[in-house]
């Protein structure tokens, strides 16, 4: 198979529990030996989709295809597909070996004892847990708990392995690490990781495709570049927590915001007029410098040391908080003072622009 | 200062209640070591001796006093514990394994088992003996009709010994079992089943008990072979004698014995038990 060719295909899947609908009329092709992550707020539906996917769950409509197949009636260990789940769920009562060995062990391939341990054996070097073997998992720490979790899945030889917010019970050091051991793991192997996740950096680290879901609705998938720099909606804009959004009026070749009125060249469609500038695109100053576009007066109110750069928090006169990202290999930070009013400003050119009017 | 008044009258109640709780048992065990033949089940103590246990074996010398119709009945009934365990076990596993997912009338059937603890044990019996004299045309043995209305018995109490265990059960190590090929039936084997095995052997423990000393539902639904309540009820018609004390001693020990042995069974599933804790903490 090609490596343009896709792993699983969503046709129009809907989920409705009771009046809600989880997943609404999802269509996606996911694209073979890849790294996919799936970026949603909680209560959008990702966790539905993974366990349509899974087979733990059945969709109301629509059909799922995995490596060409139609496997929507096929029940969860007939499909062959991975899961690794938040919360680990490791057998208490084996040992990181038995935990490992499980799935050749109890399933309908035979495979000899020999194997089986060779197998797992291989599966405990390659996620680095030789000496725990014969520990139980109340007895190894979180990331090792992740690990056992991976390695049991590994070793079936999935061609798909979906992973619930995998990282979500590890502190943040240990987040980082796994990070790239998960997308170096996967390299190493010919499969597809779908990684749920409701962390933009996360999302955007890990995924060779990602896409935005919201409200039960993939509303925007791309290359995290894509994401990043060009979310097709406010809403994507908004979890991407990167972007200052603005509300305001769109007219023929001009946005009406609370920054007053700036030209427009380009326009994505949405029904609501949106003005969305990044966070490291905006700047602030003081009165009287020269400005780089619009302005916006706004009165400080904090900042943030984040190593690499410095998260200073604006409020406009609407109390609406503004962010202002400034990275430090651009220079020294400027000192600002708490509750002084200063200018936000930008150039206009980096600004995304929605509304339901094109601009010429 | 509240502690003060508070203190002594709970000390004067948990007493209370110790006293009420074992005081029967121990006059019990002080008369079951009344001097005999001669001495009857009344204080004081003539002399003390082991003849009512030795009369419960056949040791002593024949006397006007009858041995115990115990023995048989003794096997009956615990035969007929261990039938009633096995099947109200497996029943209360599969009716609460059901209940995991809601089905249509789930309500309806959960209140219809559960009521099944509260109708009256004599009418129960009754009940069924006719049901299986004049409408089925099955004879009453202990093994037949006893036997079924223990069931219907003891099954609810397994059935919500059950239910709080799965209740607590994270069932995502199933999906996890699933997901890596392993057929449901196999998960349940190696997964489920020793992950809920302290809540079994509290249900098996629950049935064999409650069977074990079974009188109202018995009474009717026997038959002609009774089981050991019925038999020592029985004894109590005629003339009361120690061997009866000597006896209840010797069941008593037995008791303690299951439990003993459920206590052992317990530990060892105990650090399996803790296991599944800690990983729920994390969850």
């Amino acid at each position: 198979m090609a490596k343009n060719e896709s792993i699983f295909r969503l046709e129009n899947i809907t989920r409705r529990f009771g009046a809600l609908t989880a997943l609404d009329n999802i269509s996606f092709d996911a694209p073979r030996n890849e790294y996919i992550s799936l970026l949603g707020p909680s209560g959008s539906g990702k966790t539905s989709l993974l366990r349509v996917v899974a087979g733990f769950e059945k969709p109301d409509t629509g059909r799922i295809h995995f490596m060409g197949r139609d496997i929507t009636d096929l029940p969860a260990h007939k499909r062959g597909i991975g899961f690794v789940f938040q919360n680990f769920a490791l057998f208490p009562h084996l040992t990181v070996f038995e935990n490992i060995a499980f799935g050749l062990r109890n399933g309908t391939d035979d495979v000899t004892d020999a194997e089986i341990n060779s197998r797992a054996q291989d599966m405990v070097e390659l996620v680095g847990l030789e000496g725990l073997e014969d520990r139980v998992p109340d007895q190894i720490s979180g990331g090792q708990k992740q690990r056992v979790a991976l390695a049991r899945t590994l070793i079936m030889q999935p061609k798909l392995v979906l992973l619930d917010e995998p990282l979500g019970a590890l502190d943040a050091n240990l987040r980082g690490r796994m990070q790239t051991e998960l997308r170096q793991i996967r390299e190493r192997l010919d499969v597809t990781f779908l990684h749920v996740t409701g962390s933009e950096t996360e999302s955007l680290a890990m995924g060779d495709t990602v896409a935005v879901l919201d409200r039960g609705r993939i509303i925007q998938s791309g290359t995290p570049e894509q994401i990043h720099d060009t979310p097709s909606s406010p809403d994507v804009a908004l979890f991407l927590n990167r972007f200052n959004l603005f509300d305001g009026r769109l007219s023929a070749q001009s946005f009406q915001g609370p920054f007053g009125t700036v030209p427009v060249s380009y326009v994505c469609q949405n029904p609501k007029d949106v003005y969305a500038v990044r966070y490291d695109r905006t700047k602030a100053f003081r009165k009287g410098d020269a400005l780089p576009g619009p302005a916006l007066p706004a009165r400080f109110l904090a900042s943030e040391y984040l190593g690499s750069s410095i998260i200073s928090f604006f409020e406009t006169a609407d109390h609406k908080q503004v962010e202002v990202d400034h990275h430090l290999s651009f220079g020294d930070p400027d000192d600002y003072n708490v509750g002084e009013e200063y200018i936000l400003s930008w150039d206009p050119r980096h600004a995304i622009v929605f509304g339901s009017e094109v601009a010429a | 200062m509240e502690s003060k008044t508070l203190k002594p009258i709970l000390a004067v109640y948990v007493a209370a209640f110790i006293l009420f709780l074992y005081g029967p048992f121990i006059v019990l065990g002080i008369l079951s070591f009344q001097q005999g033949p001669e001495g009857g089940p009344q204080f004081p103590i003539i002399e003390w001796s082991t003849y009512w246990y030795k009369h419960l074996f056949g040791l002593t010398p024949p006397s006007r006093i009858a041995p115990l119709p115990v023995g048989e009945a003794l096997l009956r009934s615990l035969t007929l514990a261990f039938m009633t365990m096995v099947t109200a076990t497996v029943l209360g596993v599969m009716a609460a394994q059901a209940f995991r997912r809601r089905f249509r009338g789930a309500g309806i059937v959960f209140y219809l088992i559960v009521l099944g603890m509260m109708v009256p044990g004599v009418l129960t019996g009754l009940g069924t003996s006719l049901l299986a004299n004049n409408v089925v045309g099955i004879e009453r043995h202990w093994w037949t009709t006893a036997f079924v209305t223990h069931v219907v018995y003891t099954f609810p109490f397994a059935f919500l010994v059950m239910l709080a265990i799965l209740n607590r059960f994270d069932g995502s190590v199933e999906e996890a079992a699933w997901s890596l090929g392993v057929s449901p039936a196999r998960t349940f084997r190696k997964v489920t089943f020793p992950l809920i095995f302290p809540g079994v052997l509290s249900a098996m423990l629950f049935a064999f008990t409650l069977s074990f000393d079974e009188f109202p539902r018995t009474l009717f639904a026997s038959g002609r072979d009774q089981t050991l309540p019925l038999a020592i009820y029985g004894t109590f018609s005629v003339e009361i004698h120690p061997n009866i004390f000597a006896f209840g001693v010797m069941t008593t020990l037995f008791s303690f014995a299951l439990l003993t042995v459920y206590g052992i069974l317990m530990g060892l599933s105990v650090r399996r038990a803790k296991k599944i804790a800690m990983q729920e903490d994390i969850s």
